[in-house]
């Protein structure tokens, strides 16, 4: 299950960040330290999102997909995080000399090895999709909480299927 | 239709948005009549390249890309695809568009 590969060490709830460098610091450290991907990773992160930005608006929510090349990973890791305050990014799809910014609320941040991801990536896209869960997720208060959200959606959709 | 309809879907990476962007478009062209469908993923930076292989039927893509070297494809950006808002709407558009090409 999608849920049980979200480990709470890399969910974080009401994170204090004031700009998109300081959560790729602040979260693509973590997957660092862990071993999870490799030095260059958070630099790369932000050298990406100057480039290609990962902002996203949906429906009315701001959001963040950050992501990088694959050879700065060791081993796919999801984190994910809703902000204290909101955090400018600029608009995935755009140029950011265009200057189309979003004021983002919540953090999907990818680390990718290899290209046999399709169903991760769906499922961590899928979080964004539903309006109600985003919500609940923006809301949470604790990692566990946010892990909890997850895997109700999941159990949910299993349900359905 | 029987024909293999070809694909260009092109992000920033080409591993992430694109591979989503290129999944949804695929089932949702489905729904519309198209089985056949052919996707190639890239990075934006290598698009202009890889079109000229492939010669795509009609190109997607998350990122932005250099359209103004791509003028003999229609290119749609599908963000609609990542966010889910909209994106009957967008594949509606290809649909018609791939339709109006075989005529």
């Amino acid at each position: 299950m999608f849920w049980e590969n979200i480990k709470k060490e890399f969910v974080v709830t009401n994170l204090k960040a004031n700009s998109e460098k300081e959560v790729f610091e602040e979260l693509g450290q973590r997957m660092v330290n862990a071993g999870r991907c490799k030095d260059s990773f958070v630099k790369a992160l932000e050298e990406r999102e100057m480039v290609f930005p990962t902002g996203i608006l949906c429906d009315d929510i701001g959001v963040a997909i950050p992501h990088t090349d694959s050879e700065h990973v060791n081993e796919s890791t999801i984190s994910i995080a809703n902000l204290d305050k909101p955090v400018k990014f600029y608009h995935m799809g755009t140029n950011p000399k265009e200057g189309v910014e979003v004021q983002v609320q919540f953090i999907i941040m990818l680390a990718i090895a290899g290209t046999n991801h399709l169903d991760m990536l769906q499922k961590a896209i899928q979080l964004i999709q539903d309006k109600e869960v985003l919500l609940k997720l923006i809301a949470a208060g604790s990692s566990e909480e946010v892990i909890q959200i997850i895997k109700e959606k999941e159990m949910q959709n299993e349900q359905n299927n | 239709m029987n024909k293999t309809i070809k694909i260009l879907s092109a992000c920033g990476t080409g591993v992430a948005t694109s591979t989503v962007a290129a999944e949804t478009c695929k089932k949702l062209l489905a729904e519309r009549g198209f089985e056949n469908v052919d996707v190639t993923e890239c990075k934006s930076i290598e698009i202009v390249g890889k079109a000229e292989v492939i010669n795509p039927d009609v190109i997607i893509h998350t990122a932005e890309i250099p359209l103004d070297q791509l003028k003999e494809y229609r290119a749609f950006r599908v963000l609609q695809f990542i966010t889910g808002f909209g994106a009957e709407e967008v594949a509606d558009e290809i649909a018609e568009y791939l339709k109006s090409k075989e005529d």
